[in-house]
């Protein structure tokens, strides 16, 4: 079934009131979109567990969608808001371990990070930007990044700590 | 992939639902601005010059910027609870700003003199001011709330300190019509340390209570 915005919109209105095949088509069509909208956003194996956490979202919160508005924009921030919700976590793991040990873990156990922060790194302070990836995606130590940066060790913490901080408000926005 | 999911269990669970409806939330809040309004003259009294029809023109202006604030705020967050890219009111910046004008003005009235009086520091009726126009905002942030829940905001701080604003501006306007003062130094301290207060407690609160 070939669906547009209007199409979706139609659909949608149909689910709410019950309609289980347009309820169908709405998801078997969100789940394409959706598949493509995180391509590129996250690593390729985590796509799949993304987009059923949005459906699911979607399915909760579907009596938030406004039929006499386009659907994309409403699905567009659902999954914004999934996506900010992924990354987020995934700081907040970050950031504990650092507390915990001061120290990346060289072979990273989520390329999400990885994926993100390249794009996001930009928009920060070269200094935040620099010491973050020297730690946090090339697994240097505090003490090893405060050798290469000049920085001080307790900088070094304090400029990733702010640099992650200014990571999650710029997902907040994206 | 999670083993459990699967589209056709979605369709399975469907159930017709009602669209989420921002009036209900207008219902709720001027309800409980009404209820707190009428708590407050029945307990405290209304001012002199409201009963006598005949009001100060500062407690009609600051009843209205009150209004103004708590009816912005709220059409944010009612906005704020369905999703949409794009879709985000502002509105809610120009009455604050307009509401700011009170500290404001009270501080460069302050400067002038070279002194704050300390009488409106010191009032009686500060702390009642507070825990006033507090009580009435648990009620109508708490309202809110209980609808917001039903929602799906996805500015989840923003949202959480607006809520605290709208509730905080119709909290302290409920109070606002029973205050025995009409200084702006005591609108610009009390009133703002109120509204404050309100939403940076919001602020804390409400996201844990919101997150979906």
């Amino acid at each position: 079934m070939n669906v547009n915005d209007d199409n979706l919109a139609e659909l949608m209105a149909r689910a709410q009131a019950g309609n289980a095949e347009a309820y169908r088509a709405v998801l078997t069509s969100c789940q394409r979109w959706l598949t493509g909208y995180y391509r590129g956003r996250i690593a390729p194996h985590q796509i799949d567990d993304l987009v059923q956490d949005t459906l699911i979202s979607l399915h909760r919160k579907r009596a938030t969608y406004d039929p006499s508005r386009p659907f994309l924009p409403w699905l567009a921030a659902i999954a914004r808001y999934r996506w900010v919700d992924q990354l987020r976590r995934t700081y907040r793991a970050n950031e504990t371990e650092l507390e915990d040990q001061f120290v990346a873990d060289p072979v990273s156990n989520d390329i999400t990070a990885k994926v993100s922060l390249a794009r996001l790194l930009e928009q920060i302070p070269s200094k935040q930007a620099h010491v973050i990836r020297l730690v946090k995606i090339d697994g240097y130590s505090i003490k090893e990044a405060a050798l290469r940066t000049g920085q001080t060790e307790p900088l070094v913490k304090v400029n990733i700590h702010r640099g992650l901080k200014k990571l999650a408000a710029l997902c907040e926005k994206a | 992939m999670k083993s459990d999911f699967s589209i056709d269990a979605l369709v399975t669970e469907l159930a017709p639902v009602r669209p989420l409806a921002p009036r209900e939330a207008w219902v709720a809040v001027a309800g409980a601005t009404a209820v707190m309004t009428g708590v407050i003259a029945a307990g405290y009294g209304l001012r002199s010059d409201i009963l006598a029809g005949a009001p100060d023109p500062i407690v009609v202006i600051r009843a209205g910027i009150l209004l103004l604030l708590g009816i912005a705020s709220t059409i944010a967050v009612t906005t704020s609870a369905r999703p949409a890219i794009g879709q985000v009111s502002h509105g809610w910046r120009w009455a604050l700003a307009a509401a700011a004008l009170f500290p404001v003005t009270s501080m460069g009235l302050a400067l002038a003199a070279g002194a704050f009086p300390m009488a409106v520091v010191k009032a009686n009726s500060g702390p009642y001011c507070l825990a006033l126009s507090g009580a009435s905002a648990v009620l109508i942030g708490g309202l809110l709330v209980a609808w917001l829940r039903r929602g799906a905001p996805t500015a989840i701080d923003r949202v959480s300190w607006l809520t605290g604003l709208a509730a905080g501006s119709f909290g302290t306007f409920a109070y606002s019509l029973h205050c025995p003062s009409d200084t702006v130094h005591y609108i610009g301290l009390w009133y703002t340390l109120s509204i404050a207060l309100i939403a940076g407690l919001a602020r804390i609160i409400v996201p844990r209570l919101i997150r979906w």
